[in-house]
């Protein structure tokens, strides 16, 4: 039953954009109750689930290849590596007073409260492992995020399955898949850009806020919302002139603009209460030797560190600095199909974390939905493409999943 | 549309707005104000200083060498701030300045053992290391990248303060940035510390 009403409610989710702002096909989907709806909605609605099966029985299968020893019980334990552990403590003890109680100068307030909160307040409710749960919730989360991703793939059948295989089951589904805030962070972005897609700016407010309490870089999506609504402006008028007084006049608009960043807002004010100092999540980062720079610097300083390994063909710092690359070129991407919005956010969220190192770049740049689903319409392009693209991301997943419990550095 | 044209929603978002903005805004000269501890301030805000003092009790029974490799004793009590580890080399230090505290009782005069080696990364032949004692200078020793010596200084007695507690801190005006400009100077590299006593001396 309760099955029944997710997919009920997905259904609607699928179907609430009924102005579609990134059709390429030119065609508007409406609710309706013909045959052919009903054959894409169980298409939309029950692939993911396919993906997710899949993508669950590669990495457990991946589990019991490398930790052969370790019982199978403890497969969502075993997958919660590097900050996982962490958003684990987080979400059973809250943040840290100062000094910590490790006696270590790196403290939990680093990390942002709105995923782990939330995984907290139901472990107070539900008896099970924090782990078990997070994962369990992460999942969910994964597959609602691909399914309300669908308009914005320009409702193609063979993006929205790529995306589905990328987010589900594919090389990088374990950030998706046990306690990380990306998964979060991706279902919010998708959300804020399908609300501006409508222009609906309090609905991507309500999203964005949430996304700002998320990961400090959602803030940014607060300059998407508006820039769109300056878009939106130019188009309706035909001219720049009385922009502001124009902005100004649009009650809901000025609503929107202060009620998206509230997250970080919240988390300033009670980092304040809780230790004296509201920007505590940013001067912690001294803790992990986090130093500001050139990002370019760091870009090709991370390109051009070669391996000196015989048989390694990169080292994780050309891996970290080839994602962020890769991000650099999809943002050029966007910017040329002219979605500017997306585009600003994307910049902003790739060369911010790269003034700060190169850090779990490959994390940051595969949870930028904007960027990977961008990817996914550019895979799907052709027939040949999008079938090698589902081949090689499933079996990736087994190769990545494996890295990953071998504590490969890029990953992190 | 003039303003009194508009609708009780209109106003209510308005007045929404206004409410988040002063909130925001408040929040916003709040954080510019941090109420911290000296301590705080200079380690993550000023970024005056690599080494964060932790709350340890010192705990040490006085003439008792301690091994700091891998393998010896939990030395967390005597460690507050500046050491990573321990390794089979011995506890790294990381930032400029690292400090150790030794619970010695009675104020006495006392020799301080250090068992030191230079770390071996690129940079200069020596690493000079400043030592002091509750603030008070004992002297400057002098560790060779890759050697291990054993450095031993006559603390005074009257360096020793009124609760017996003795801070030891070693700064390192050579240390050696390993990632050559990529991590803050939290994570600089001088030498590593295989051996410590504190033992008490002839009057």
């Amino acid at each position: 039953m309760a099955a029944l009403h997710c997919l009920q409610v997905c259904a609607n989710l699928v179907y609430a954009n009924q102005q579609p702002w990134h059709n390429s096909g030119g065609a508007v989907y409406q609710p309706s109750v013909d045959g052919q709806q009903d054959r894409l909605t169980r298409f939309v609605l029950l692939l993911p689930l396919l993906f997710v099966l899949t993508g669950t029985l590669i990495r457990f299968l991946a589990f019991r290849y490398h930790q052969p020893d370790t019982p199978w019980t403890e497969y969502f334990g075993a997958m919660c590596r590097w900050d996982c552990i962490w958003y684990v403590n987080l979400a059973e003890d809250g943040y840290s007073r100062f000094p910590v109680p490790d006696r270590v100068a790196a403290a939990n307030w680093a990390f942002f409260p709105f995923y782990p909160i939330l995984v907290g307040a139901l472990g107070k409710l539900l008896p099970i492992p924090t782990i078990v749960l997070a994962s369990l919730m992460s999942i969910v989360t994964a597959y609602v995020a691909v399914v309300v991703a669908w308009p914005l793939l320009g409702r193609s059948r063979r993006a929205y399955a790529l995306y589905a295989a990328f987010i589900l089951s594919g090389p990088i589904s374990i950030y998706f898949t046990t306690f990380f805030t990306e998964v979060m962070f991706v279902l919010l972005t998708t959300l804020v850009f399908r609300f501006l897609g409508r222009s609906n700016y309090l609905g991507a407010a309500t999203a964005a806020a949430l996304l700002s309490g998320t990961r400090i870089i959602g803030v940014f999506v607060s300059l998407s919302l508006g820039l769109q609504a300056l878009l939106d402006r130019r188009r309706t008028t035909g001219s720049w002139r009385g922009w502001l007084p124009g902005l100004l006049g649009q009650p809901k608009l000025v609503l929107a603009v202060f009620l998206s960043p509230l997250g970080l807002f919240l988390y300033i004010a009670f980092l304040h209460y809780w230790i004296g100092d509201g920007l505590a999540f940013s001067h912690v980062q001294r803790a992990w030797a986090r130093q500001v720079g050139n990002p370019f610097g760091y870009l090709w300083q991370g390109l051009t560190a070669w391996s000196t390994t015989p048989g390694q063909w990169l080292t994780h710092s050309q891996v970290l600095a080839l994602s962020a690359v890769a991000g650099l070129a999809l943002t050029a991407v966007l910017g040329w199909r002219r979605q500017w919005p997306a585009a600003l956010f994307a910049l902003l969220a790739i060369l911010i974390p790269l003034a700060a190192g190169l850090a779990s770049m490959l994390r940051f740049m595969v949870a930028m939905a904007p960027l990977t689903i961008t990817l996914m319409t550019l895979l799907a392009r052709w027939r040949w493409l999008f079938a090698l693209s589902l081949v090689t991301l499933l079996v990736s997943a087994w190769f990545v999943t494996l890295a990953w419990f071998g504590g490969n550095l890029a990953l992190v | 549309m003039r303003l009194f044209d508009r609708s009780p929603i209109a106003f209510g978002a308005y007045g929404l707005a206004a409410l988040l903005a002063v909130f925001e805004l408040a929040v916003l000269l709040q954080a510019l104000h941090p109420q911290v501890s000296d301590n705080y301030r200079a380690y993550y805000i000023d970024r005056t200083n690599t080494c964060l003092s932790q709350p340890v009790t010192g705990e040490y029974t006085l003439g008792t060498e301690i091994n700091f490799r891998s393998g010896g004793p939990n030395t967390r009590e005597l460690r507050p701030c500046g050491w990573d580890g321990p390794a089979g080399d011995g506890m790294h230090s990381i930032g400029e300045t690292s400090r150790l505290l030794f619970d010695v009782g009675a104020a006495q005069p006392l020799s301080l053992m250090l068992e030191l080696t230079g770390v071996s990364l690129e940079g200069p032949p020596v690493q000079h290391v400043d030592v002091s004692a509750n603030g008070v200078a004992l002297g400057t020793l002098e560790v060779t990248p890759g050697r291990t010596d054993r450095f031993t200084t006559a603390v005074p007695a009257a360096v020793i303060d009124g609760a017996g507690k003795l801070t030891i801190q070693l700064d390192f005006p050579d240390a050696i940035d390993p990632s050559k400009g990529r991590v803050s100077n939290t994570h600089w590299r001088a030498v590593k510390l295989s051996a410590a006593s504190v033992t008490p001396t002839s009057k």
